[in-house]
């Protein structure tokens, strides 16, 4: 009744990776969904592109795009996002031609309840999943667009199926070795649900440092609205304000976001050069000294210096109607 | 020797490419303030002009169509470049899952017909 050596070898690899796999894994969704949320959800209205061949990224751009209201298709996403040298699509193409569409691309925290919350906002959440292992890789974009706590599964829309099941430990197991990644495509305007401040304004800033200046504005007042103790969305939109040459309006923002945080260097240095270029070198002077103290030694204080130096350049008094202080 | 010195400024000034001038007064732009006040700062140990041409030249060399080239440059921020020019070449690349599928099926195909497995046997 012995198996001969291969069988056997292969037998005890077979038992290995079921004790791996199987033993510990009791359900998934229903605890993570008991405290808060919906225990089903699908966003069945979710459109679907079928990939062509390697060409996942494309599809799941296209349906993450279109659920944001955007006007594409799969194909048209291919030369925008695939690399043929790589039969793939890398992550940043991914992010950067979400902004080409105007929609922040928001990378949400790696954690499952995330995953949940983004869902039940209504919003599907294209992930990256590694489903092979060592030579053969196997990394997969796909879009998650429903789960169901009773039966344990996560809903997809993946490769060539429109409504792949797959269980949440197995899914979650393919997301973890992928390293978590998972990306929602956003109106500029709409927050995610329970959104992380520094990811999204992150997200929000990556559209005005690559142009899409009017997607950046209504991301940034969405983000001054939400979070109206945060000098960082004032700085940004006193920012648009310069780069449109309202100083007027810049000098406010910068102003305001001081008053909110007093030890934040870059709205001080900004304010400073603002009310340089208005002609007003007293109230200028005192604000980067300010920032200089406060960025001294760190990642601004090149960007200071400079301000500074142009500030000490300056040679005419205070014009009319600088601010009080 | 005259040539070797040549080359060192020649680099010298390559390096310096887009930096902005010392004395020019600068506003700190959104991104690099949010990136001051949360994570760990990216060093900027690569100039990001010179990032921008290698990703380039790497997109050419994989077969980004040439008209394409500098619109997907042009919407990727400083940092994305940065990572992409260190390492374009190993980044996943989210491609098919059935090709993965089938690799294994070859694979079990391959040691059943060479005698190392019988999976694929009928029952008697």
């Amino acid at each position: 009744m012995t198996a001969p050596g291969p069988v056997r070898a292969v037998l005890a690899i077979g038992a290995a990776l079921a004790i791996a796999g199987c033993a510990v894994r009791g359900p998934v969704l229903a605890p993570a969904t008991a405290s808060a949320g919906p225990a089903r959800v699908e966003l069945e209205a979710t459109p679907f592109f079928p990939q062509e061949k390697y060409q996942c990224g494309p599809a799941a751009l296209a349906t993450v795009l279109s659920a944001a209201g955007a006007d594409v298709t799969a194909d048209a996403l291919v030369p925008e996002v695939y690399l043929p040298g790589r039969q793939g699509s890398l992550q940043p193409e991914l992010v950067a031609a979400t902004r080409r569409h105007d929609r922040v691309p928001y990378l949400l925290p790696p954690t499952l309840d995330a995953l949940l919350a983004t869902l039940d906002g209504g919003s599907p959440v294209l992930v990256l999943q590694k489903l092979g292992a060592g030579p053969v890789p196997g990394w997969h974009y796909a879009v998650l667009v429903g789960y169901d706590a009773s039966s344990d599964q996560f809903v997809l829309r993946s490769g060539t199926e429109r409504r792949k099941e797959m269980s949440a430990a197995h899914f979650l197991a393919t997301w973890d070795r992928a390293e978590r990644w998972a990306l929602v495509a956003l109106p500029p305007g709409t927050l995610p649900p329970a959104p992380d401040f520094a990811r999204y304004m992150e997200a929000a800033a990556g559209l005005e440092a690559v142009g899409r200046l009017d997607a950046a504005g209504l991301a940034y007042e969405a983000a001054a609205r939400a979070w109206p103790a945060e000098s960082l969305p004032q700085i940004a939109l006193a920012n648009l304000a310069y780069a449109r040459g309202d100083l007027a309006a810049a000098e406010r923002g910068f102003h305001a976001a001081v008053r909110l945080n007093p030890g934040d260097a870059a709205a001080h240095n900004n304010r400073a050069e603002v009310l340089r270029a208005l002609g007003c070198p007293t109230l200028a002077r005192r604000e980067i000294e300010v920032a200089r103290a406060l960025a001294a030694g760190g990642p601004l204080s090149a960007t200071v210096e400079a301000t500074a130096l142009a500030i000490a350049a300056y040679q005419n008094g205070d014009a009319a109607g600088c601010p009080p202080d | 020797m005259n040539n070797r010195y040549f080359v060192y400024v020649l680099c010298f000034a390559l390096l310096n490419l887009g930096s902005p001038p010392v004395a020019q007064a600068e506003l700190v732009t959104t991104l690099q303030a949010a990136a001051a006040t949360t994570r760990t700062q990216d060093l900027a140990t690569v100039n990001a002009a010179l990032a921008r041409e290698e990703v380039r030249a790497q997109f050419e060399a994989l077969g980004v169509e040439p008209a394409q080239i500098e619109l997907r440059v042009a919407a990727l921020t400083d940092a994305e470049l940065r990572t992409l020019a260190g390492q374009m070449g190993d980044m996943p690349a989210g491609a098919d899952a059935l090709a993965v599928i089938g690799i294994v099926f070859l694979v079990l195909l391959i040691l059943e017909a060479v005698g190392v497995i019988d999976v694929f046997k009928k029952f008697p």
